[in-house]
């Protein structure tokens, strides 16, 4: 959110200076005070504990309950009799190495055909071959359906497509190492735990130095409403087996708003009326996606709604905190970068058939390229470069070319070094990186005081609600790294990171396990883009890269973020094969 | 789809790096927790705050130089002692970079990064720490300066013990001054400590390392006479001298302090051996004072002119002494080459009187021992020759002074440094007072009232 530096010294309010007779006021008998001190203590202790039991649990069974990689159908080559695996649900044929059904045959293109299999039977499609391809002796065009039996011609190769026999384990992921394994944590008992751990939070809360009062157990009640809510209507409406990637979000945004109990009990109402509306929005695109090939139709509207979207921010945008990245709509103000975000991935990723045939990148680079000037015109700089490093991750999972991976990254280092060399003063707010402690005053003032407490919370915290950073600017959003360190610890607030991270691990896990690329393309750089913007909201507050003002996924205060983020999410929950299959 | 999976590669480099970055910030946590946490604007420790579960401070004697009483830091009950003990033990707002209670604040706090500054008050344990010094000796230096801002140290050469440190000017912690433009002038430099961070020109008091360098690289120095008529052109501009010695030796240009003599020989010796010798003899060092660094001297002969060589060798130039460090060169001379490194924190013992830190001397060779005897023999003849050997009542020292020019129609700096001889009061020193004159007349009294009030404290 923040972007120019020099509005770093708006103190919200100034720290009230501790004075230690007035903690517990009241409290007169000494023997009371030092119970509550060692119960508090006792929860200090068992919060990161729990902390990494939850996320522990919530990976562990993304791991379990996979059925075992086993061939769909069979391709068997006519001329040799010998039998082909089909093992993915979307498989590019042809004479190259990287295809998954590779024919060594001279006549077959590099990349030929793809098989891919949609909710309506098997298809093959020809992804402008030289030769073509037939089905039964008739070429084919467009996506042809095809059955068993059927005969598949490329080249001079002849293919029937039979039943699976009974295949052993192909394809093995580390991550899913032993997908029989004994049953993981039950998702009620995860939801559970994550209560628990809310529940500490908010006494914790309630029983802070500088107020003691029970508001903070109001946020806790509701948000553990709408939390269970959805969990019932995802196990027993949606009937969907699996809920751990929505629990991990649960867990972040939960941290997020009791955070914000001690320092703006309404934001933190806002912020779960935000994650309300970022589940529906969580629940309408997984929805939507349903269908990949839906996604094709729509394409081309999304990407004219983010440019223009983006276009009225810029005419349109009110400067805020240096940036003018927001609007506003009816008294509510929005960020439309955060909800480009999503359009971005929409654009981006697509089927195998449809990435093969269309090889260029054109268009997307376009597209991408017209949305981080925009940015750049915002002075959103940290945005624009989560947009660069995401464009990155997209193209080259698309078109696995590294060269237009390094020309993008050489225009992009050239394009900064001539924007620095007109606007000098670009680089003046990065003077502090590296030095914060000498720039305490100014540039450094926010990375300074995040180092300090971060330092003075210790592993386990200083307890909610007894921090001093919260009383520094942006302490919540693009700060919330160093609050989380300095109010409950450094151990949650690296299994936060852990947590956001392994997202990457996760989506890559499944990328072949998705019924189709525009599964996995998505969720790998859905997955990416929210580490692009941990890494520089953690990194910058801490002084190990300079200070851009992003949020931090689910945790930072931030309506737009917080739906975005639950939006990007969605591509992560469905490029899981097991979303679409209902419980029987 | 096996493609999409080698091609999100990308991806997962980001995610290495990014695990590998939350490794370093958890690295950097880790090792500068301490360095971070000391900041004056940290709310965690504001005010007295910070200090309301600090231990005592107690001097050599058991005397109480600071603790907490009901939640506040309070100092010792004596208002000069407050003020001559305040640069080693430091205020409530650590405006004293180099002071106990900011150098060993997580020790007096009980700070440590794994609980961090959120233990309850119950749980915390501090420490107390016994200093080297003597509350009394101090409060005698401090008085001995009068008027004047200076620094006063003296440490056992033996030990390493530091006896007496001062700076002045100085404040009374327990009531600290609010400093505005009106006042600055009174309190220039009110927050360094002279002894630890102090930068002087040396004066003559640099001639023991001028005259280090002449006994190691000139064999006949003791044979030679040199010539002072007041003052002598080297490279092309005038150095004067105080006096007109006339035909003088090496062992008496060095008791009268003779600009000329020196000038001449650092001009022979060359920048390669001065600059060695100042070197060697530590001047330009920063040495550990337990765990506090002293200001580094300057010593910088590169690209020096013939001239500036000369106004070198005899203290001027651009030379920089720290008068811990000065102190230091003295004891390494009385104890034959060898520093006993000095430090001021004897030891640091927690709540439940489990001995923590227990201090000794670190030694380290400065000068070879026939060098260190060698001037020994002329810094005593400084002494008994020149300024009297009844000036030190009891001790028997080897000295010398020095008179800094400064410039700008100020007075000079009077510098003092040396040692006694004397086994049962082994003290090496240094003083300076600040634009008041000549080393002999003003800062010989300071040395002599510090000195003997140290040699009381060991000799009862």
């Amino acid at each position: 959110m923040l972007c120019d530096l020099s509005y770093i010294f708006i103190y919200k309010k100034e720290a009230d200076t501790l004075d230690v007779n007035s903690v517990f006021n009241g409290l007169n008998i000494d023997g009371f005070k030092i119970v509550i001190e060692l119960a508090l203590l006792v929860i200090r202790i068992l919060l990161p504990v729990l902390a990494v039991i939850i996320v522990f649990q919530c990976y562990s069974s993304m791991r379990r309950h996979r059925r075992e990689e086993k061939p769909l159908i069979m391709l068997e080559n006519d001329a040799t009799g010998e039998g082909v695996p089909v093992l993915y649900w979307e498989n590019a044929i042809g004479r190259s190495r990287g295809c998954d059904i590779t024919i060594a045959d001279g006549a077959v293109s590099r990349d030929h055909a793809v098989l891919l299999r949609r909710e309506d039977g098997w298809f093959v499609s020809d992804v402008g071959s030289k030769s073509g391809t037939m089905v039964n002796g008739q070429t084919t065009q467009g996506r042809q359906p095809v059955f068993i039996d059927d005969k598949i011609t490329v080249g001079n190769t002849t293919m029937t497509i039979k039943r699976a026999d009974d295949y052993t384990d192909i394809n093995k992921s580390w991550f899913f190492s032993r997908p029989k394994n004994k049953k993981g944590i039950a998702p009620a008992a995860l939801m559970f735990l994550i209560t628990i751990f809310n529940f500490f939070l908010g006494i914790e809360a309630s029983l802070s130095i500088e107020k003691q009062d029970f508001q903070p157990m109001g946020v806790f009640v509701v948000f553990t409403l709408v939390t269970w809510l959805f969990f019932f209507i995802s196990s027993k409406i949606i009937k969907r087996s699996n809920f751990e990637l929505e629990s991990l979000a649960i867990f972040l945004c939960g941290i997020g708003a009791m955070l914000l109990c001690r320092q703006d009990i309404k934001q933190a109402y806002v912020q779960i009326a935000a994650m309300i509306v970022g589940i529906i929005g969580f629940c309408i695109i997984i929805k939507f996606i349903e269908n990949p090939d839906r996604v094709k139709k729509w394409r081309m509207g999304i990407m004219i709604a983010s440019v223009l979207l983006l276009g009225v921010n810029i005419v349109f945008g009110a400067v805020r905190n240096g940036a003018a990245n927001w609007i506003e709509v009816g008294g509510v103000s929005i960020q439309p970068s955060e909800i480009v975000k999503i359009g971005f991935i929409f654009v981006g990723a697509g089927a195998l058939d449809e990435l093969l045939t269309k090889k260029n990148l054109l268009q997307f680079i376009i597209f991408s390229a017209v949305c981080v000037g925009a940015l750049f015109i915002m002075s959103d700089l940290g945005t624009a470069l989560i947009f660069f490093g995401t464009f990155l991750t997209i193209a080259f999972m698309r078109s696995g070319d590294l060269k237009t991976i390094i020309l993008a990254v050489a225009g992009a280092v050239f394009g900064s070094a001539i924007v620095l060399k007109f606007k000098p003063y670009i680089a003046d707010r990065f003077q502090a990186w590296g030095n914060v402690f000498k720039y305490a005053d100014s540039t450094g003032y926010q990375q300074a005081r995040v180092l300090t407490y971060a330092a003075s919370g210790g592993l386990i915290g200083v307890g909610l609600g007894n921090g001093y950073l919260k009383y520094v600017f942006a302490s919540e959003s693009d700060l919330v790294f160093g609050l989380m360190c300095e109010e409950i610890g450094l151990i949650i607030a690296l299994a936060c990171g852990v947590a956001i991270g392994g997202l990457v691990f996760y989506a890559r896990a499944i990328t072949t396990r998705s019924r189709s690329t525009f599964y996995s393309i998505s969720a790998c750089c859905a997955a990416s883009l929210m580490l692009l913007q941990a890494g520089l909201n953690i990194f910058g507050a801490t002084d190990i890269l300079p200070l851009t003002g992003v949020t931090l996924p689910f945790i930072s205060l931030g309506g737009s973020s917080m739906i975005s983020c639950w939006c990007l999410l969605s591509f992560i929950k469905a490029a899981d094969e097991r979303t679409y299959a209902a419980k029987k | 789809m096996k493609r999409t999976l080698t091609r999100s590669i990308l991806g997962l480099i980001m995610a290495i790096a990014f695990v590998g970055g939350l490794g370093l910030f958890t690295f950097r946590i880790s090792t500068n927790a301490n360095a971070w946490v000391q900041q004056n604007y940290n709310g965690h420790m504001s005010g007295s705050s910070g200090l309301e579960q600090a231990g005592i401070i107690y001097d050599r004697n058991g005397n109480i130089l600071a603790h907490t009483v009901d939640g506040k830091r309070v100092y010792s009950d004596d208002y000069e002692t407050r003020l001559a003990t305040l640069h080693v033990v430091g205020d409530n707002s650590l405006n004293i970079s180099t002071a106990v209670q900011s150098i060993y604040r997580d020790d007096l706090t009980g700070f440590n990064y794994v609980w961090g500054l959120g233990l309850p008050s119950s749980l915390k344990s501090s420490k107390d720490i016994t200093l080297t010094i003597d509350s009394q000796a101090c409060k005698t230096a401090y008085e001995a300066l009068g008027d004047y801002n200076g620094a006063v140290v003296v440490y056992n050469y033996k030990t390493g013990e530091v006896l007496c440190s001062v700076s002045k000017a100085s404040y009374d912690p327990q009531d600290p001054p609010e400093i505005t433009e009106e006042n600055e002038e009174e309190y220039a430099g009110v927050y360094v400590d002279r002894v630890i961070s102090g930068l002087y020109p040396p004066g003559s008091t640099f001639k023991i390392i001028t005259s280090a360098a002449a006994i190691e690289n000139m064999p006949d120095i003791y044979n030679r006479t040199f010539t002072c008529n007041g003052s002598v052109n080297i490279g092309g501009q005038e150095i004067s001298c105080m006096s007109t010695h006339g035909d003088i030796g090496f062992e008496d240009a060095l008791a009268h302090s003779c600009n000329v003599v020196f000038a001449e020989i650092a001009d022979e010796l060359g920048n390669d051996i001065m600059q060695k010798t100042a070197e060697e003899m530590g001047f330009t060092k920063s040495y550990s004072v337990g765990d506090i660094p002293t200001a580094r001297g300057e010593y910088d002969l590169l690209g020096a002119s013939q001239n500036e060589r000369a106004w070198s060798g005899i203290g001027q130039f651009t030379d920089l002494a720290n008068p811990m460090q000065m102190a230091i060169m003295c004891g390494a001379i009385a104890n034959g080459g060898d520093a006993n490194i000095p430090f001021e924190v004897k030891t640091i013992s927690s709540f439940f009187g489990l001995a923590g830190l227990n201090n000794t001397a670190k030694t380290e060779s400065l000068i070879k021992s026939s060098t260190a005897n060698q001037l020994n023999d002329l810094m005593r003849n400084n002494v008994t020759s020149y300024y009297g050997d009844d000036m030190f009542e009891t001790l028997s020292v080897c000295a010398k002074t020095g008179t800094a020019e400064v410039g700008d129609g100020k007075e000079p700096h009077a510098w003092m440094v040396g040692y006694s001889q004397d086994t049962d009061a082994p003290l090496a020193f240094a003083v300076i007072v600040e634009n008041s004159g000549y080393g002999y007349s003003v800062a010989g009294p300071v040395a002599v009232s510090a000195m003997e009030a140290c040699a009381n404290v060991l000799r009862n």
